[in-house]
């Protein structure tokens, strides 16, 4: 695996008349890394990605997807993409084998090969059985399995998906959520827009925060929310001494805050997790009883709240 | 060239399937052509005989030599039918039934008052529907009649110099009889021309069949337009073919549409209704120009269209005028003035006259038509193509 | 009247598409002024003829041409042009009177004008029309030639000046003419006024047709199943569905009927009379529409069947070829159609001058058609919303 990224972007630019839809946007995405491009709506996640997969041209900026540089004529280039729009796209009057074996041959599959492809995706999306009727027929997490499964027909070495869950049932979405999943584990460069956190929290080697056509913040999840300089929160339900307790705690350089309360202590520190046992171990020893342990770590929403004065959901 | 290939194919599944496409392209022409071919196959029109009955109350010779000169003459050439009726009075009716379409009467005593010089007259009764028909009959007698006028009035001409004396009764006859002998000043001889025109049948078959394609080329281009809102042109967009295959993907589903449904309604009314369209090679040039023509133009108009709808709209009301104007409802080129010149802005006038000219004359006959309508598509097609472009942005 | 407002709501969505403000109203115009252009004032046939050059007794032979009933002269430049005009069946037959005819004929040389026809039978028919004429000439001409002959007169120019002087004196041999039969339409009928009704009826019925389309998207898009679920009653539904196609169908036929009076002197007979025609032949059309709504699902579909339907009878009916053509079987059958009545209730109003008393038969008629149409359509329009 040489150290060569899957997709490099940089600089990318597009507007719509007065309107800059996305404003020097940058970011690269490694071989078999999940990346999540996340933000609020109308932030620039599908200008930017349409760009990267060579749909829009790009006012500027380069896009190089597995070392060929990518624009709406570049065809080797967007051979390695596999592309799964927002909306669904599928030809109603076709039945997803039709389908398949359409999309299949357009991205150059010997009719063998396609075949192999077509039996393999329907059975990876569950659709084997309804595989002859007309997509027009199906439910709407049918016709969403096989949005994305056509999206994986030829193996692409980069997976662009663009907010695949809006709308969807929660079931249907877990489903969708484990699948990329599954896909990242097999070595599949993953790019994944969203505007919901959990989502992105639970999917993504790194993520970009995207706000207003600009990239405002990027790293793992840990380096983001360490952005954000807050502690996490400690929350014990507990009797006894509590005033002491607190005042015990306190002294941890780790602690930032800890106030007693009515019903047990509140804290702010630096890492619960590791520093948890030692919280415990404190309060024990300063003859609180701890009933109950709440840890509250900051979150992306509260990234994007510390950054940018906004809710990321509206 | 292979994504263009995939991207037909795949369209031309979906329209077939659709049945909507088979329905204008096919059914409704084939289905208007029976409805014509049914009304006018029954009406004999153009090519029927005059049925002429004729009435010969007199027993003489002028009206004998009339009877078996003149119009034996006619009716051998098979203009005219005669039917010789008893009476006038049938003949009146039959003639106000329709069963003859006209009738002379020669009243008797005719023959005598024409030798000697008196007045007398033939009678022409029509049928008041046709009144062409009756117009010719009365000419056939009016020709009969002048030559003998011909000669009275030769005789009184050169009596009129003569003063007062009348002319002897000798005298008279002499000068009749060689006024008689004397020939017409004027002959009429016959040149027959060729017919390039498309008999009825034929020109409904063909006149539907062009009004039609102009709708059935619509599905190739306006499926660009449904295929942005359906999401999918996205999905093209992002495969590795180039956006000008997909254009020509969709230009070459008009194509092929066109081409079915034109080959299937030439083989069909051909088959079903005898309509006659000409030699296969010529029909095949002017039809592939007129496809290619109808393509260009329903792609221009699409392409200015936001949806489908709207592109569909644009593109029926086009083909409509068009159609019109070009004389496949009913041959324009027939009206006076500027209308008849109109006719040309159509693709379709010039589809039907490569037809017409096609029927009277060589293959040859159909190149200019066929240059015309590859004038149409080349223009049409090349502005289309430009706009193109911008509809596949996604 | 709840009716009503779903009426009006239907005209408003439906003209909102520019298209079918063409549909409606421009095109039928259209029609009726290239029918009318185009065949207008026919009952003659056209003779192409070119006498360039041909001198006075030239002109003389044009107007004895000009002057032969149901005969149109066209005059046509050129030998070439008349041979192509001849071909393509723009006249029926063609005659050349050759350049220098009036001098040939004064010297006594034998002359020829030559008749182009095509090989078909109405083509060649109309020969004997051009013998004819020719031979009237010839009578006098001939006199003239006669007496030159026998020296009883000068010169030419005299003889045929003293034979035309003779010619009323001289017992002729004539024909007279009467006509048998009764005309399906008096020669009092204007260019325009045939074609007109024709093509309202033709387009009354297509556009009451479209209305199928608005049905089936009224059920697509759900909205029909909401009306219901208002407190409005499927009566009243299925009322407001087709009043509204019949309300489209009398706004089309009153500017047609206005605009074609206005540009092209269109007369349409009694208005009581048009009035009733229009309306009974609206609902059926109305109820035609509404039917096939409900018979199909896609409206792309029902856009082919209609425009099947809608031309298919309109030609059956002889909305595009006169009834009068017909052979008599076609006849017949025609009066299956709504549109053959209405094409007969309006010969009689505009051709005969009829009164509504007087096409009452036909009235009668398009109401059975009405009737019937409206009563299948509500029948099959409350099994289709309420299943």
């Amino acid at each position: 695996m040489t150290g060569e990224p899957m997709l490099d972007c940089r600089g990318l630019r597009r507007s719509y008349g007065n309107l800059t839809a996305v404003d020097g946007v940058g970011f690269h995405i490694s071989p078999g890394e999940t990346y999540g491009l996340l933000g609020p709506n109308g932030a620039g996640k599908t200008t930017t990605i349409s760009m990267i997969a060579g749909l829009l041209d790009r006012d500027d900026g380069e896009v190089t997807v597995d070392g060929q540089p990518m624009s709406p004529q570049a065809v080797r280039a967007k051979a390695a993409i596999g592309y799964v729009p927002q909306e669904l796209a599928l030809y109603p009057d076709l039945s997803a084998r039709e389908n398949l074996m359409f999309f299949a041959r357009l991205y150059g599959m010997s009719t063998a090969d396609a075949k192999r492809r077509c039996a393999a995706v329907l059975e990876v999306t569950g659709l084997t059985d309804r595989a002859g009727d007309q997509t027009k027929k199906y439910s709407g997490g049918m016709k969403r399995r096989l949005n994305i499964g056509i999206g994986l027909l030829h193996r692409p070495k980069l997976l662009i998906l663009d907010e695949p869950t809006v709308g969807v049932d929660p079931q249907s979405r877990n489903a969708i959520l484990e699948s990329v999943e599954g896909l990242s584990g097999e070595g599949m460069a993953v790019l994944y827009t969203t505007h919901y956190m959990e989502e992105a929290e639970r999917l993504c080697d790194r993520v970009g925060i995207i706000d207003h056509g600009k990239l405002i913040a990027e790293g793992t999840r840990s380096e983001l929310v360490s952005l954000v300089g807050e502690g996490d929160r400690v929350r014990l339900l507990a009797t006894g001494n509590l005033a002491k307790a607190a005042a015990e705690l306190d002294g941890h350089p780790w602690v930032r805050q800890a106030s007693a309360t009515e019903e047990g202590i509140d804290l702010v520190v630096d890492d619960a997790r590791s520093n948890l046992p030692a919280i415990l171990t404190t309060a024990a020893a300063a003859d609180a009883a701890v009933r109950s342990v709440e840890v509250t770590e900051p979150d992306l929403e509260a990234v994007f709240l510390h950054l940018t004065g906004r809710a990321l959901r509206d | 060239m292979r994504a263009t290939l995939l991207i037909c194919g795949k369209d031309l599944k979906t329209r077939l399937r659709d049945r909507s496409a088979v329905l204008i392209g096919i059914v409704v022409p084939l289905g208007l052509a029976l409805i014509f071919n049914s009304i006018f196959g029954g009406i004999t029109g153009n090519s029927k005989a005059i049925a002429l009955g004729v009435v010969n109350a007199d027993r003489g010779a002028a009206s004998a030599r009339f009877v078996s000169g003149v119009l034996g003459a006619v009716g051998r050439t098979g203009l005219i039918a005669i039917h010789r009726v008893p009476t006038a009075a049938r003949a009146r009716a039959l003639a106000a039934n329709g069963t003859l379409d006209a009738a002379i009467v020669i009243p008797a005593g005719f023959s005598a008052r024409v030798a000697s010089q008196r007045p007398a007259a033939m009678q022409v009764i029509g049928n008041v529907g046709n009144p062409i028909s009756t117009e010719i009959a009365r000419s056939i007698a009016g020709s009969y009649a002048a030559d003998l006028n011909r000669v009275r009035l030769s005789v009184a001409t050169v009596l009129a110099a003569g003063g007062s004396s009348a002319g002897s009764p000798a005298r008279v006859q002499a000068l009749a009889a060689r006024a008689a002998a004397a020939a017409a000043p004027v002959a009429v001889a016959d040149v027959s021309a060729k017919s390039k025109q498309l008999d009825q049948k034929s020109f409904f078959a063909a006149g539907m069949a062009v009004f039609f394609l102009f709708f059935t080329v619509q599905f190739g281009v306006t499926s660009l337009l449904e295929e942005r809102n359906d999401g999918t042109l996205a999905r093209l967009v992002a495969a590795p073919i180039s956006r000008v295959s997909i254009i020509a993907g969709k230009l070459l589903t008009s194509f092929m549409l066109g081409l079915i449904s034109m080959f299937v309604l030439v083989v069909a009314t051909t088959v079903l209704f005898h309509a006659s369209w000409g030699n296969p090679v010529g029909v095949a040039v002017l039809v592939i120009s007129a496809i290619l023509a109808a393509t260009g133009i329903m792609a221009l108009i699409a392409t200015f269209a936001k949806n489908s709808e709207q592109a569909a709209n644009w593109q029926s009301v086009v083909a409509v005028v068009l159609g019109l104007l070009g004389g496949t409802f009913f041959p324009v080129s027939l009206a006076p003035g500027i209308l008849s010149r109109l006719t040309f802005v159509a693709p379709q006038a010039w589809f039907m006259r490569g037809l017409g000219d096609l029927r009277g004359g060589s293959l040859s006959a159909v190149w200019v038509p066929a240059l015309a309508m590859l004038v149409f598509a080349a223009v049409s097609s090349g502005i289309a193509l430009t706009r193109l472009r911008h509809m596949t942005e996604v | 009247m709840k009716a009503l407002w779903i009426a009006v709501g239907d005209l408003r969505r439906m003209f909102r598409a520019r298209a079918n403000i063409f549909f409606v109203f421009i095109f039928p115009m259209l029609l009726i002024l290239v029918l009318g252009a185009t065949f207008g004032g026919s009952g003659s046939a056209r003779l192409g003829v070119v006498s360039s050059d041909s001198g006075p007794l030239g002109t003389a032979l044009v107007r004895q041409l000009q002057r032969t009933p149901h005969l149109q002269v066209v005059p046509v430049t050129g030998a070439a042009a008349l041979l192509t005009q001849v071909e393509r069946g723009n006249v029926e037959a063609g005659i050349a009177i050759p350049p220098g005819y009036d001098g040939a004929v004064r010297a006594g040389h034998p002359v020829m004008v030559r008749y182009l026809a095509r090989p078909d039978q109405s083509s060649q028919q109309l020969g004997e029309t051009v013998r004819g004429a020719v031979a009237r000439q010839a009578a006098l001409l001939g006199a003239a030639r006669f007496a030159v002959a026998e020296r009883s007169a000068p010169s030419f120019g005299a003889a045929l000046a003293r034979a035309e002087q003779v010619s009323p004196r001289v017992p002729a041999v004539s024909v007279t003419e009467t006509t048998a039969g009764t005309a399906l339409f008096p020669s009092s009928l204007g260019q325009f006024d045939e074609g007109a009704w024709s093509q309202l009826l033709l387009f009354l019925f297509l556009i009451a047709l479209t209305g199928a389309a608005a049905i089936i998207e009224t059920r697509r898009l759900g909205v029909a199943r909401r009306m219901l679920a208002t407190p409005t009653s499927p009566g009243t539904v299925i009322a407001g569905a087709t009043l509204g196609r019949v309300l489209i169908a009398c706004v089309q036929a009153l500017v047609i009927i206005l605009g074609s009076a206005l540009f092209f002197g269109v007369r349409w007979g009694q208005p009581a009379g048009v009035a009733a025609v229009v309306i009974l032949y609206a609902c059926a059309g109305a109820g035609a529409g509404v039917l096939v709504g409900t018979l199909f699902r896609n409206e792309s579909q029902a856009a082919g069947i209609t425009l099947l339907l809608g031309l298919g009878l309109g030609a059956l009916g002889g909305c595009m070829v006169p009834l009068e053509i017909f052979p008599p079987t076609m006849r017949r059958i025609a009066h299956l159609t709504p549109q053959a009545w209405g094409n007969d209730a309006f010969n009689k109003l505009v051709g005969h001058g009829a009164s509504i008393t007087g096409i009452l038969p036909q009235l009668g008629a398009l109401a059975l058609f009405a009737a019937v149409l409206l009563a299948l359509a509500a029948w099959r329009l409350r099994r289709v919303l309420v299943a």
